[in-house]
């Protein structure tokens, strides 16, 4: 499958430790992050992080869904960049 | 710190109480300067204390009692080096899916960050092998943290969650009370299955023609046993398990295939292969059990159920899947099924069966298999006990010659391979279940890893029977080295008095059963009995079982035996090695 760059749309809670577990989560995978910012939504309360990964689609599926499985985690949605 | 009024507890004393308040039956764990407030408070605890020999040992122990008892194992130790040493334990039962909510003592937060005494950042360490953690920042967080923390470890798929109290929180005063409810903002694992996807799972078993289904640990955790059964009996369709589904189906009945992958039965990886529907339940489809993934089940349509949706597609692509708890989807789809026979499929199943049986030949007539001592106890517990294994290959041997046939009764470390994990979680599920008869089979090498924990069984009189397979080396790993390294036995063989660094054993040696297990458990305090003679391997293990006694038997066994069939891993069914 092809590898390309997908933008990772994530709404997590703005607690301490959310940021180390999504990154960790994608790195202890062996996955390079491309681009990271995270930055606060008009709901204080939450954040939101942008992630750009190179992976092929079912990497990325498998990176989305345990992106969903942590407890801090809101909503992923991700993007092919061009 | 607050100043205290009459409503107010301290951090500790409200721990305590959250966890008592959260189920807590027994709680394992082992003492140290950052929890010397909390088990200040335990005299007074409504639950049983047990103390460990090691963290490892602990959380093992409240491993062992998750699985024996379905409901989270709890465990207390204290910071830095108490911490660090539950990291196996957790990766354990991360892995496997076992709840437990361990808490761990913290440096106090002003100390934080300063390399102080016994300090380590235990979220930051712990992260990878536990479904959550929590740094508890005040005392008023303790008991809804506590409520998070045994929903978060029981939801979903289960797993360990760490909760990381710094000393000066146990000491603060607070008036938290424990909720009513737990409500969490962004976890909501709970799914179910569609009315199509019922529909669809009903469609392709009644189409099957060659059906197999393919139980694993999550039929287990899921209570689905007894609806496995009735979808396998109503279709006639052959059960294989997993080494953590042994027990979701009776191997007496005559639909068993018993275990498959890697040291599974030549019936059950040849059915896989050939079959036409794989029904997936509660798995993962685990590496050990695949083999080589592109040639895998190439011929089926595979349904897979399972509560995480991460499992699904993440190793074999499927044609249904389904995000759901195993026992609901079942109590639905069950009814819609149509029964068949299936008799051409059995026909030849039974015939593998016959052909390529699960079994052993003595290889020298004054020497005890390893495969009889398990059959042994098969025998003397008529089936009925909870076995615990340790990891190598008794734990294959256990999985091949006991005749599982309750869910809950054969606990083993699946995913991690934790060898040390035998001993301690034995005793958590002795604890669990005092109306059991538990039977911890271990190899020698396994079994110096956490052998300390004897003694904790010892102490509380507990009625297990710890029985090690010593056959004075690492045998798995031998078996490796034998038959794929050109028997260049590079650190697997134990006991040998005198031994070369860096040494490459090329042939059998005289070994020197060093250390001498059974005087080890004598001063331990357990009933200890070595047996060499094969006339004797039954009555000893009775005599030890029946006791009603902690005890210990070591069977000095064939050291060349190795776990056949064998299907070598990233191999084809067609790989499989049989002698």
């Amino acid at each position: 499958m092809k590898e390309e760059i997908h933008r990772l749309n994530c709404y997590v809670e703005n607690k301490p430790g959310v940021l180390a577990r999504i990154v960790g989560l994608i790195s202890g995978r062996g996955y390079n992050i491309q681009t990271l910012s995270v930055g606060p939504t008009e709901d204080g309360t939450v954040s939101r992080m942008k992630i750009d990964v190179v992976g092929d689609d079912k990497v990325i599926r498998q990176i989305i869904l345990q992106l969903n499985n942590q407890v801090n985690v809101i909503e992923v949605t991700s993007r092919r960049r061009a | 710190m607050k100043k205290q009024t009459t409503q107010q507890a301290t951090g500790a004393q409200t721990l305590v109480d959250s966890l008592a308040k959260a189920g807590t039956e027994v709680l394992f764990g082992y003492p140290g300067g950052s929890v010397l407030d909390i088990f200040n408070c335990l005299p007074e605890a409504p639950f049983q204390f047990i103390l460990g020999r090691h963290e490892q040992g602990c959380v093992h122990m409240a491993d062992g009692y998750a699985r024996a008892k379905g409901k989270p194992g709890v465990c207390l130790v204290t910071s830095g080096p108490g911490a660090t040493n539950t990291i196996t334990g957790l990766a354990t039962a991360h892995m496997d899916g076992v709840p437990i909510v361990c808490i761990t003592g913290q440096v106090p937060m002003d100390q934080i960050g300063t390399d102080a005494f016994q300090e380590a950042d235990m979220t930051g360490i712990c992260r990878a092998v536990t479904k959550h953690s929590f740094l508890v920042q005040s005392a008023d967080e303790i008991p809804e943290t506590v409520a998070e923390a045994f929903y978060i470890a029981t939801h979903g798929k289960p797993g360990p969650v760490v909760i990381d109290i710094p000393k000066n929180v146990q000491r603060a005063f607070t008036s938290a009370q424990y909720p009513e409810r737990v409500s969490l903002r962004a976890y909501h694992p709970e799914s179910t299955a569609s009315s199509s996807q019922m529909a669809r799972f009903a469609k392709l078993v009644n189409e099957a023609k060659r059906p197999v289904i393919y139980a694993g640990g999550g039929v287990i955790a899921s209570g689905a046993a007894k609806d496995v059964a009735n979808l396998a009996h109503r279709a006639q369709i052959p059960v294989a398990t997993t080494l953590m589904g042994l027990g979701a189906f009776d191997e007496n009945d005559p639909l068993a295939l018993r275990l498959a992958g890697m040291h599974g039965s030549a019936a059950a990886n040849y059915a896989i292969n050939e079959s036409d529907l794989i029904i997936a339940l509660g798995v993962r489809f685990s590496d050990r059990v695949t083999g080589k993934l592109a040639a895998y089940a190439k011929r089926a349509k595979i349904i897979h159920v399972d509560c995480d949706p991460a499992s699904i597609g993440k190793n074999v692509p499927v044609n249904l899947g389904i995000v759901a708890d195993v026992k609901d989807v079942l109590t639905t789809v069950n009814s819609r099924i149509k029964s068949a026979e299936h008799a051409a499929w059995l026909a030849k199943i039974a015939e593998w069966m016959k052909r390529r049986p699960v079994t052993y030949k003595p290889m020298h007539p004054n020497v005890i298999m390893p495969q009889a001592v398990i059959e042994a106890v098969d025998k003397v517990t008529k089936g009925r006990a909870v076995i615990v294994t340790d990891v190598g290959q008794h734990q294959m041997w256990s999985a091949q010659f006991f005749r599982h046939n309750l869910p809950r009764h054969f606990l083993s470390s699946g995913g991690m391979g934790t060898m040390g994990f035998g001993i301690p979680a034995a005793i958590g599920a002795a604890i669990a279940r005092p109306d059991h008869t538990t039977v911890a089979i271990c190899g020698d090498g396994g079994a110096q890893m956490t052998f300390e924990e004897l003694v904790v069984a010892v102490e509380h009189k507990l009625p297990v029977t710890f029985i090690v397979i010593n056959n004075a080396c690492l045998g798995m790993v031998r078996q490796w080295q034998e038959l794929f390294y050109g028997k260049r036995y590079s650190g697997s063989i134990l006991s040998v008095r005198g031994r070369m660094a860096n040494e490459r054993l090329e042939q059998d040696l005289k070994y020197d059963y060093l250390p001498d297990l059974t005087k080890l458990a004598e001063a331990h305090g357990a009933d200890a009995y070595r047996v060499i003679d094969p006339a004797k391997l039954d009555a000893t293990i009775r005599k030890a079982i029946n006791s009603g006694r902690t005890s210990f038997v070591e069977v000095i066994v064939e050291p060349r035996a190795n776990v056949y069939p064998m299907q070598p891993g990233g191999q084809p069914v067609e790989g499989m090695i049989f002698e």
